[in-house]
């Protein structure tokens, strides 16, 4: 039997998330619609090109059939070899494969082909590569200019091949980044993890490299120079660690400890400005307009680029705040924890240092036992901004925190100044409940 | 070592007389292969399906895959379509068992992750303030704990305004199934929304969004 269903019903609670979701929801933009018509075309012109040849393989199948029954004949006389593994499958994000195997990027951001088995390649935007052969057991790629990364899934029987202009790197299973510039002749790779070996003009035979290591080749200086990585040292593309403890603050403090909690952020601090492919007057947009266009990976990508250390240490105010958002918006709690603590310590008499501090207890509430601590950064944004942009909002947090953890009882306190301070807030409806319940 | 310099010929203009075509004349030249009608397909019915995957998944970069694939497909099946008058009803189908295709995946891969994955709202829209925001978090948290059937069923009469019988057409489902499956999610809704504390302050302070 059917429920009855009243179609006209529309209970005020989905009508409200419905509106929201509405609200939320952009158009595609014109650059979607444009990197996604590139990728279905270039899938439908992969497609006929085999409907091409499946016809062509039909026309000659009456000479073919013959051809099997001598085949079969010959067959039942000599071993069966066996048949040889298809090549790895791989998928390509942000760009596409062209005529003679040239990557091509599909906006500004990087390239990155993901393979069957694990493996990642990522083309830094503006370099140029080529994916050379793929078959079963790995790929030859190779760097005309520019960086790239490589995360190379440990095989026994794995074969990777990457040429970086004259130079030729070997690879087991290994995490390491490469660059060739054309212009100066320069070649460097650094390793992170695993094993590889380079040949190359100045070399005189393979230089093996260990975990660790960073090899330059100046072609120009006729220069080999051979370095290790310090522990702790950024890697491109590594989010910086998460900090073992968060900031020890007692509750009633009403001063947040402002250390760098991470050894990243442990750089003299820095007023001066960054100069990011993000910065003004390099033809790029600024942080902050890439952000409220919603390109949060592009702003990531930058910082990786740039090394989040030295993004961290050397970044705007503005910008820190703006990695910080962006880094939360795609999960990197780490890195956004790092860059408002980075914005508090770096510019500690700034508006966004104290914002910082209500946004670092909105972070704490996505860990799963973070409730304490993000008490902790609310009651220590209250004590320092009692009338701040978030005060509302802290004050409300702070509520329903206490609430999950100490219980309704405990939370009454708040629930009665909330609605002193903020009669018609947010957290106003949560406040009545609370003092309605026992 | 010379560099050579490839371009993908793309077809993104389109000739301007096409814009003015009917869907079903540009469905039968769909039909027929032609590749400017290709072009014409995804730049008049794109954007549409895009929303629609964006405001069910929660997900513009999970949107841009679906559209992708779902073009793919329906250009891929183009002569299967028998009437030249429900192009839209065509892509729109596919565009459904796309989605419901991408929530399974997706609910399969939670149950064999050991920790749920947070769920990630990725909808660009800047103007919400941080507890719409969270709101929204919440709202996607609930639908990802839902049945793929049912939370597409609820999407698609809510989000999207169909209607019972459209929702049972596409998915191919009695409407008895189709009202059932609402009900069932309404019912989690309610009950939900009953039993979070913080979702009823929430939603309270949300009170009157809609009318706005």
């Amino acid at each position: 039997m059917t429920p009855d269903l009243d179609e006209r019903t529309n209970p005020p609670a989905l009508a409200t998330l419905t509106a929201l979701v509405h609200q939320s929801m952009q158009p595609a933009t014109p650059e979607q619609l444009r990197r996604g018509w590139a990728t279905v075309a270039a899938r439908l012109s992969g497609r006929k090109a085999r409907r091409r040849a499946l016809v062509g393989w039909s026309t000659v199948g009456a000479a073919a059939a013959a051809l099997v029954v001598l085949g079969v004949l010959s067959f039942s006389r000599t071993r069966m070899r066996p048949t040889p593994p298809a090549a790895l499958a791989y998928q390509i994000r942000g760009g596409s494969v062209v005529d003679g195997g040239y990557l091509r990027e599909s906006g500004n951001g990087a390239v990155k082909l993901v393979f069957a088995e694990g493996t990642e390649f990522v083309l830094m935007p503006g370099a140029r590569g080529r994916l050379r052969t793929v078959d079963s057991t790995g790929a030859r790629i190779a760097i005309e200019q520019g960086s790239a990364s490589f995360q190379v899934t440990p095989r026994s029987d794995a074969k990777w091949l990457v040429d970086v202009g004259p130079f030729l790197v070997t690879v087991k299973g290994t995490v390491f980044t490469v660059s060739w510039d054309a212009a100066k002749e320069r070649f460097e790779l650094k390793l992170q993890h695993g094993q590889v070996a380079v040949t190359g003009p100045l070399a005189g035979g393979a230089i093996p490299l260990r975990a660790g290591q960073r090899l330059v080749v100046n072609l120009s200086k006729e220069e080999i120079l051979i370095t290790e990585q310090k522990p702790g040292e950024a890697w491109l593309g590594a989010a910086p660690d998460e900090p073992a403890e968060p900031v020890a603050v007692p509750r009633s403090d009403a001063r947040v400890d402002d250390r760098p909690v991470t050894a990243d952020a442990g750089q003299g601090a820095s007023g001066r400005a960054l100069v990011t492919a993000a910065g003004k007057g390099n033809g790029r947009r600024a942080w902050s307009e890439e952000l409220a266009s919603g390109e949060w990976d592009r702003i990531l990508a930058d910082a990786d680029r740039i090394g989040v250390k030295r993004t961290l240490a050397e970044a705007s105010s503005e910008d820190l705040f703006v990695l910080a958002d962006a880094a939360r918006y795609r999960r990197r709690t780490g890195l956004a924890r790092a860059a408002l603590l980075a914005e508090r310590r770096r510019f500690p008499e700034s508006a966004r240092a104290l914002d910082a501090v209500f946004m670092l207890g909105r972070l704490e509430e996505l860990k799963e036992h973070g409730i304490d601590r993000a008490i902790t950064w609310y009651e220590a944004y209250l004590a320092q901004a009692p009338s701040g942009t978030y005060a509302s909002e802290a004050l409300g947090r702070r509520m329903m925190a206490t609430s999950k953890i100490d219980g309704a009882a405990q939370a009454k306190p708040f629930a009665e100044e909330y609605l002193r301070r903020f009669p018609s807030g947010t957290y106003a409806g949560a406040a009545r409940a609370l003092l309605g319940s026992r | 070592m010379s560099i050579h310099r490839f371009h993908i010929p793309l077809s993104l203009v389109v000739d301007p007389d096409t814009r003015n075509l009917s869907d079903s004349q540009l469905a039968r030249a769909l039909m027929t292969g032609a590749a400017w009608a290709h072009a014409e397909t995804w730049n008049r019915f794109a954007p549409r399906v895009f929303g629609m995957a964006a405001r069910i998944l929660g997900s513009e970069s999970e949107a841009e895959d679906v559209v992708q694939e779902v073009f793919y497909r329906v250009f891929a099946k183009a002569k299967s379509l028998r009437d030249p008058d429900s192009l839209h009803s065509f892509i729109v189908s596919f565009a459904i068992r796309i989605i419901r295709w991408e929530l399974r995946r997706k609910r399969a891969r939670s149950w064999l992750s050991f920790h749920q994955p947070e769920v990630l709202v990725d909808l660009a829209g800047t103007s919400l303030d941080i507890e719409s925001r969270d709101l929204l978090r919440r709202f996607y948290a609930f639908l990802s704990r839902q049945a793929p059937r049912e939370r597409l069923v609820l999407s698609l009469r809510h989000l999207e305004s169909m209607t019972v019988e459209e929702i049972a057409e596409t998915m191919e489902l009695s409407v008895s199934t189709v009202k059932r499956s609402l009900v069932y999610a309404r019912a989690k809704l309610s009950h939900w929304i009953e039993t979070d504390l913080e979702l009823v302050g929430l939603l309270d302070g949300k009170r009157g969004f809609n009318d706005a």
